[in-house]
Order: structure tokens, then sequence, then C-alpha cells
């Protein structure tokens, strides 16, 4: 048993007792994962019962199906509805208050992190080869 | 404890979001839990390193596969990786110009991001915590070939030139591969399970049938 397969199993403990679709929690994009990871990070660190997040999922997606599931303006991510649970719980634990992750995100829209790095067309670096003796 | 189940934001407002203000959003929430002493960059990052290999880098090794086994695919990936990503359905957020460097007999092709860490993640899902460090960023580019052996085991022969690309947000390379050797008659499949992740960075080889 590897220490990274046993952090998994006890991570896919948790993920069992939630809501998937097809039971399908495969990553599309790197936020996700990241969301991913953040949910579980909190929750070891204290901040909410397992439980709380899991109804707190199960809720954003209740209140997706009663707008008729509306496949057009708002079709079916996961992930949004796993941000949304992130969110509701963080600030149910007092970790999030309200307006500060607003704040917070148009700081780091206003300020991305690749910002000044010109684009180069040709090797920053070049090791050459040596002709065999 | 809070009644969760009536608290959440409108699923609606959600979606209306674009891609990017959504990483953004994400990105928001991690800082101010490290600024609050909640949690650590390195609690994360171990949580989501678990699962890291779910969002890449087999994209990528698709696209090589494919390249390996089809001449004029790899025309058109060398000519413009990002459209030919697309004909696979491969594409999105730091994905909008992508550069394929493809490796020889006579040149070796290695990725960094000297600044902070751009990356085709697209194709190679996130980038590995040393790709981020400036010990990577700085010494790959002074001493390429040393490095590679060094520090990743990777020894590029004498004669094979090295070269070094500086991926940025508006150039994002990648590398793309020798064949193994060995390899005649696979399909796509098999050859995709020889792509590496560090294959596609250039600091390793595919692995050997």
């Amino acid at each position: 048993m590897t220490e990274v397969g046993d952090a998994r199993r006890r991570v896919e403990a948790l993920l069992t007792e939630l809501p998937t679709e097809g039971g399908d929690l495969a990553f599309e994009q790197p936020w996700e994962l990241r969301a991913f990871a953040l949910a579980v990070a909190a929750y070891h660190a204290g901040q909410y019962d397992w439980s709380e997040f899991q109804l707190a999922l199960i809720g954003s997606i209740r209140r997706w199906e009663e707008e008729g599931a509306p496949e057009e303006d708002a079709p079916w991510r996961y992930y949004d509805h796993w941000l949304a649970a992130l969110e509701t719980t963080l600030a149910g634990a007092g970790a999030l208050a309200g307006g500060e992750l607003d704040e917070r995100t148009a700081t780091v829209l206003a300020n991305p992190p690749h910002r000044g790095h010109v684009a180069r067309t040709e090797p920053v670096a070049v090791d050459p080869a040596v002709s065999p003796a | 404890m809070t009644d969760t189940s009536t608290t959440s934001p409108l699923p609606l407002s959600l979606h209306q979001r674009s891609e990017a203000e959504i990483a953004a959003r994400v990105k928001a929430i991690e800082s101010i839990m490290i600024e609050k002493g909640i949690m650590t960059t390195e609690a994360i990052d171990r949580l989501a390193e678990i699962y890291e290999t779910e969002v890449g880098p087999q994209l990528g090794a698709k696209v090589v596969a494919k390249a390996w086994s089809d001449p004029e695919f790899k025309a058109r990936l060398v000519a413009n990786a990002t459209d030919a990503c697309a004909e696979l359905g491969i594409g999105g957020l730091q994905g909008e110009d992508m550069v394929v460097v493809e490796d020889t007999d006579t040149v070796h092709n290695v990725i960094v991001c000297t600044l902070c860490s751009c990356y085709p993640w697209p194709v190679l899902g996130l980038p590995p915590n040393w790709y981020k460090y400036p010990a990577y960023r700085s010494s790959i580019v002074r001493a390429p070939r040393r490095v590679l052996r060094e520090d990743f085991g990777y020894d590029v022969p004498d004669t094979v030139e090295i070269r070094v690309w500086d991926s940025s947000s508006e150039m994002r390379y990648w590398v793309l591969p020798l064949r193994p050797a060995g390899t005649e008659g696979m399909d796509e499949e098999a050859l995709a399970a020889l792509v590496t992740r560090d294959s596609m960075i250039g600091t390793g080889p595919p692995a050997s049938p």
C-alpha cells in the first residue's frame, strides 16, 4: 500500500457519500481539480462536517433541477455545483465573509499571472551538438 | 451548524460566469483560505496531486500517438497545434496559442516558463510543481544538457542539439517526442500509453514498448 494510495482511499471514502452523475468525478478543467482539493482540504482543516458539504452540494443540484434543468442557460456541470457548495459551507463556517470573495475575485481577474511575459519565437537557450570525434 | 441547503448561491448565477471568472473565483477562495491560515498551499497541492492524472496529460498523449501514426496529422500539428488539437476536440483556456516543437534525430526540445508557469494545460494537464520552481526555470536555461542528466536522469546524446523554449501566455510550447524504436505496428491506443508527461515537456523520453 502506497502513501498516495492510502490518501486516495481516504478521500474516496468521503466521495462515496456524494451525489455524482454516473459516478463520474473526472475533471475537465484545472479549476475543477483545485475546487475539489479545496473542499477536501477545508474539511480536513475542520471547517465543516462532510455531511454539511454533502447537503450543500445536493441543495445546489436540486435547485438546478427545480429550475427545470435549464440545459440551454445552464448546462449540467457537476463542478459548478461543487463550487457553489464550497462557497456555501465556507460561508456557513464563517471562513468567507460576504463580499470578500467577489472582491478577491475581481483582484485576481485584474492581475493575470502571466502579464509581462513576452512571446518569444526562438529558443531561449541552445546546447549545441558536439560532432563525434 | 447552518442550514446549508437554503443558502447556496443560485446555480443560474454561477452558469452565467465565464470560464475565466470561475477559475479566478476558485483561485480567490484559495488565496483567502491561505491568508487566514485555514489551510496551506502544500495541503491543497497534495490533494490535487493525488487526482491530477485525471486532467491530463492523457490528452496530449493521444495527440502525440496520432501524430506518430498519421503523417498528415503530424504536418498539421506542427504547422498549427491549436487547430490540430481542436480537430480532436482538445482545447480551452491556456491552450489558445499552442506551438508544438518536434524532436528529431539531431534536435531535442525542452520547454520552460522563465517567468511564471505558462503551460499548455489542455494537452498536458496541470504543471508539475518542479516546473513552477525557480530552480528549474533558471537552471534549464543555463545548462540544459546538465540539468536533464543530473536532475532528470535523462541523458541526451552529445550529438543532439538541445533547444529550450520559453512558454508564455501567447506562445505555449510543448514537445512532440521521437517515436520510440520497436513500436512498428502498434496502434494509437498502445502508442499513447508510451507517451509520458515529461516526454512532452522534454525532460524525459517516452516509455519503451
